[in-house]
């Protein structure tokens, strides 16, 4: 199953295979860092607003797609803000990967990272960072990263199939 | 010379990055007129935005959320880029912490703020990645630059002087002096007594939905 996290309200990308769409959908609240998500609900986060089983979701999907605006070679405030509430994906424990500290696994499935950036002037040094982060992430979910793209506007993206 | 502190953690009280904040305004605060700020949520009010732009310098302090910076406080910044703020010279600085070991695992937040300065055309002028940050807001108060912490204050201290100066520095990634695999079985074993304190058992903590 494909996950899609995206911050377009209007979503006109087709989609080949079965998959799961999270975009905006009235308010989302932002992470309290009260790591409820691990000691209160494990796996779900706390704040029950729509957006709270995304690290569920993420534990049942192939690929994670993410589109969104690139903000100074991050995610949107959205986008992210869906990312910070479903740490819920990992577990709390702490393992060693590639010489570093990360979480362990608390699913089984290896998530493929694809990431599509979107936005007027975004700069060279926004792209890298943003490939960076994307690896990152996917080093911190013990997945891998398949493609990193960018757009000058949203629009463009409809000329793509996910 | 007027400083304003920024804590962007989401926690109103007992935050790693409100901590870190304290121990920097030690160094700063008799030497220039230090203002403390919270950005616990994303947006950022007319009378903080007004006061901010008397600041000749902001230091940013928050949590590493997903390699990067918390969603919430990712709103403020596009707030404060889109309010034309006066002083274009104004010193950015960035203190990041983390409960991963490795303070070099800030590298990338850090990289989000300095593109946010090249947008805003404030300058961008270094900071601090703090690993083993989840147990700062815990520590007892030791003599400054003893204990598990002397590392962070070494790197507050250079910091707080760059900052004095209006100067800008390279990154420093430092973590607390404490052994990493202790800090890890320290982690492990307070996960487990929070998720009993939460009436859950510990095989809990691994659920799946």
């Amino acid at each position: 199953m494909k996950l899609i996290i995206t911050d377009l309200e209007e979503f006109n990308i087709p989609v080949e295979g079965e998959y799961k769409l999270i975009k905006p959908q009235g308010d989302i609240r932002h992470c309290i860092g009260c790591f409820g998500c691990w000691i209160k609900t494990p796996g779900e986060c706390v704040i029950q607003d729509g957006y709270e089983k995304t690290g569920a979701d993420m534990g049942k999907c192939t690929e994670m797609i993410l589109i969104s605006e690139c903000c100074y070679g991050s995610v949107s405030p959205f986008v992210k803000t869906l990312q910070d509430r479903s740490i819920s994906y990992i577990h709390p424990d702490f393992i060693m990967r590639k010489g570093e500290m990360h979480h362990k696994r608390r699913y089984t499935n290896v998530i493929t990272v694809t990431a599509h950036f979107y936005g007027e002037n975004i700069t060279e040094e926004e792209k890298q960072t943003a490939r960076n982060i994307m690896e990152a992430n996917a080093d911190n979910y013990d997945g891998c990263v398949k493609e990193v793209h960018f757009y000058k506007s949203a629009k463009e993206l409809e000329g793509i199939i996910l | 010379m007027k400083i304003a502190l920024l804590n962007g953690s989401p926690k109103v009280q007992n935050s790693a990055s409100g901590a870190l904040l304290e121990d920097l305004k030690r160094y700063i605060t008799e030497k220039a007129d230090v203002v403390n700020y919270s950005l616990h949520r994303p947006v950022i009010s007319e009378t903080v935005l007004e006061e901010l732009q008397k600041a000749d310098a902001w230091v940013f302090a928050f949590p590493l959320y997903v390699d990067g910076i918390p969603g919430h406080l990712l709103s403020c910044l596009r707030q404060l880029e889109k309010v034309a703020l006066q002083n274009p010279n104004r010193h950015i600085y960035g203190i990041v912490n983390l409960g991963f070991y490795e303070g070099i695992q800030a590298e990338y937040a850090l990289q989000i703020l300095r593109n946010w300065c090249v947008k805003t055309g404030y300058v961008w002028s270094g900071g601090i990645g703090v690993g083993g940050g989840g147990s700062l807001a815990m520590m007892p108060s030791a003599e400054q630059g003893k204990g598990p912490k002397a590392p962070v204050d070494k790197a507050l201290a250079v910091l707080s002087d760059k900052i004095l100066k209006l100067e800008t520095c390279e990154n420093a990634y430092v973590s607390v002096a404490f052994p990493r695999f202790l800090y890890k079985m320290a982690a492990q074993m307070g996960w487990r007594q929070c998720i009993k304190q939460n009436g859950g058992k510990k095989k809990d903590l691994g659920r799946k939905l």
